[in-house]
């Protein structure tokens, strides 16, 4: 089957009076909601507020019952879904990568049943590995579980984008990863969002997450849309109870003076240390080898750093020592102030510091964390 | 007294008595007439097996009566069903292959069948989401994930045929059968010790390899990771 592109870009998509119910209970009930071209729309809630059920019926996994979903202004159920589901991303929480084929072949999966050629797949799945910081020559023809939950995490992404479409639809996708990867996982979504300027209609239950990525959030709840808005008009104008309570606006600045660093650390998995000394060569395998996509390097009490996996190859590559690729972090003191941290976070443009106690990194502080608990 | 002439048998004894039998019972033509029958059953078991698999999977409602079928034949005994199906086939090495085909249909098609129905709903759920199309997503993702499990009907099979083969010896089908059957009549225990010994091992290296290969495909199709 050779597919054509539905839209070149998505100028909005819109739900209009969609109902779905299974049996007496409604998954989803007169949800309206419209979703502008190049914006990432958060749809949050509780598990079986029927997010994933109005996600999925934008690809037509799910039919509605009645109501109706338009693409620019076209009905969904016009065409046919095959051909709507590719020009569509899909990415999911557990990824499922098809464990049978390599990742050139789960990348490549579609373009083959489409009949593109060898040539112009490998190449389309090099370029996209390279996109998604995974160098091809070391990752093409691995199988999916010789690789890492992050590393499968970017080649679920990569796939999703193998069609080019213009919309990804993705349920939960950084939900299965541990807090430090999904942090990094998250900066490198923002990057892949400013770079694509794609539309993206995203569900999470982790508030966090929405005011991070999101554009704007759309809150649902027993399978209705209960206020959709910026993160600042559901902070500063929640609709309901419900909404102040998910946004948490009541605490907003509260305990800011109260708060010490040590009271929102988390502690740090001493797996992410590594040793100074190392070259990058030997930093490379050790990351490998334990399936990390970034690394803290502590040198003295007076100074640390941070790298990611692919500056650690690319340094590595080019014969550089590890220093040459690391970012300089913050380093707090359980006692400082959280007010104070958040301001030295700022001033570095970082999302993480280390927190030092007896002169020994012992845990790490996020700025998101900071602020969920406070905003 | 014969035991303690069996005792004190040298290696050369041994091996002069393996060589009569071997040329006596002509058991280089018996063995290939053997893996001749066994290679053709079990081709058309597998054909018939997979086949009836992916029907049974795509019409489920025909699953019960199918394999509620199938098994009635595996239950009655292989003397027997060689027996039944005489006046049909006659005998010779035609009904021997039938019954090796009726007795080794059902494992491989319960497996493919369970195979089929069984792959983890999140590689189909992606699957569905990326757009394949339902034939795709059988031969693209059901049927690769079930090849492991294919395999291991296909191993038992390759048990059942070499013993419903060695069986048609019997209704002169040839083979090894019909060695271990001269051996039999003419109590020559030297042919049916030899003739048994060499049947065993062919069967023990022919399930061997089957393993094998079933384990590759576990290595390769089976990390449901």
């Amino acid at each position: 089957m050779i597919s054509r592109k539905l839209f070149e870009r998505i100028k909005f998509l819109r739900l209009e009076n969609v109902t779905k119910r299974y049996g007496e209970n409604f998954a989803v009930r007169n949800l309206n909601l419209e979703i502008q071209g190049g914006e990432v729309l958060i749809l949050i809630g509780k598990s079986g507020s029927g997010k994933t059920t109005a996600l999925r019926m934008m690809n037509r996994l799910i039919e509605p019952d009645s109501g109706s979903i338009s693409i620019n202004g076209v009905d969904i159920s016009k065409f046919d879904p095959i051909l709507l589901r590719r020009n569509i991303g899909y990415v999911i929480q557990n990824i499922g990568l098809l464990p049978h084929l390599r990742v050139s072949g789960n990348i490549g999966l579609i373009p083959k049943l489409e009949g593109w050629k060898d040539e112009r797949i490998r190449e389309a799945v090099r370029d996209l590995l390279n996109f998604v910081s995974l160098p091809p020559q070391i990752f093409m023809d691995r199988y999916p579980h010789e690789l890492s939950g992050g590393q499968q995490q970017r080649v679920g992404l990569a796939r999703a984008m193998v069609m080019n479409p213009p919309l990804f639809l993705m349920d939960e996708p950084f939900g299965a990863l541990d807090s430090l990867l999904r942090a990094q996982l998250q900066d490198e979504f923002y990057r892949i969002k400013r770079e694509l300027g794609r539309t993206i209609v995203f569900v999470t239950h982790d508030i966090n997450e929405a005011f991070r990525l999101g554009d704007r959030i759309a809150i649902i709840d027993n399978a209705e849309v209960v206020q959709v808005g910026t993160p600042q008009e559901l902070i500063f104008s929640p609709a309901t109870e419900l909404v102040a309570e998910i946004v948490d606006s009541k605490r907003k600045y509260r305990h800011i003076d109260a708060l010490k660093v040590k009271d929102l650390a988390q502690p740090l998995d001493k797996r992410y240390i590594l040793d100074p000394c190392l070259s990058a060569a030997s930093a490379l395998d050790h990351m490998s080898a334990e399936g990390l996509e970034i690394a803290l390097v502590f040198k003295s009490p007076g100074s640390a750093g941070r790298v990611g996996l692919s500056d650690v190859m690319k340094t590595a590559s080019s014969g550089k020592s590890l220093e040459e690729a690391l970012k300089p972090l913050p380093l707090f003191s359980p006692e400082t102030s959280l007010l104070e941290a958040l301001l030295r976070l700022k001033a570095n443009g970082e999302s993480m510091g280390l927190v030092l106690e007896d002169d020994k990194p012992e845990k790490v502080l996020f700025s998101d964390r900071i602020l969920q608990n406070l905003v | 007294m014969k035991g303690d002439q069996l005792t004190t048998w040298s290696i050369n004894e041994i091996f002069a008595e393996i060589l009569r039998v071997w040329t006596t019972q002509l058991l280089t033509l018996r063995t290939l007439e053997h893996l001749y029958m066994f290679a053709v059953a079990l081709f058309f078991s597998v054909l018939a097996g997979v086949l009836i698999g992916v029907l049974t999977y795509r019409n489920p409602r025909f699953a019960d009566p199918i394999f509620n079928g199938l098994n009635i034949v595996e239950t009655i005994p292989d003397v027997a069903l060689l027996v039944l199906l005489l006046p049909v086939f006659g005998i010779g090495k035609g009904p021997t292959i039938v019954a090796s085909i009726l007795y080794s249909i059902l494992p491989i098609a319960r497996n493919t069948y369970t195979g089929l129905s069984n792959v983890p709903g999140q590689y189909l759920e992606i699957a569905e989401a990326m757009g394949l199309t339902r034939r795709e997503i059988l031969f693209e993702v059901r049927f690769p994930l079930s090849l492991p499990l294919i395999a291991g009907g296909i191993r038992i099979a390759v048990v059942f045929t070499m013993g419903v083969v060695t069986l048609g010896g019997l209704i002169a089908a040839g083979g090894l059968g019909a060695a271990l059957q001269n051996g039999i009549q003419l109590y020559d225990m030297g042919t049916i010790l030899v003739t048994g010994t060499w049947v065993g091992i062919l069967a023990v290296f022919l399930d061997g390899a089957a393993g094998a290969i079933e384990h590759i495909l576990q290595v390769r199709y089976g990390k449901w990771s």
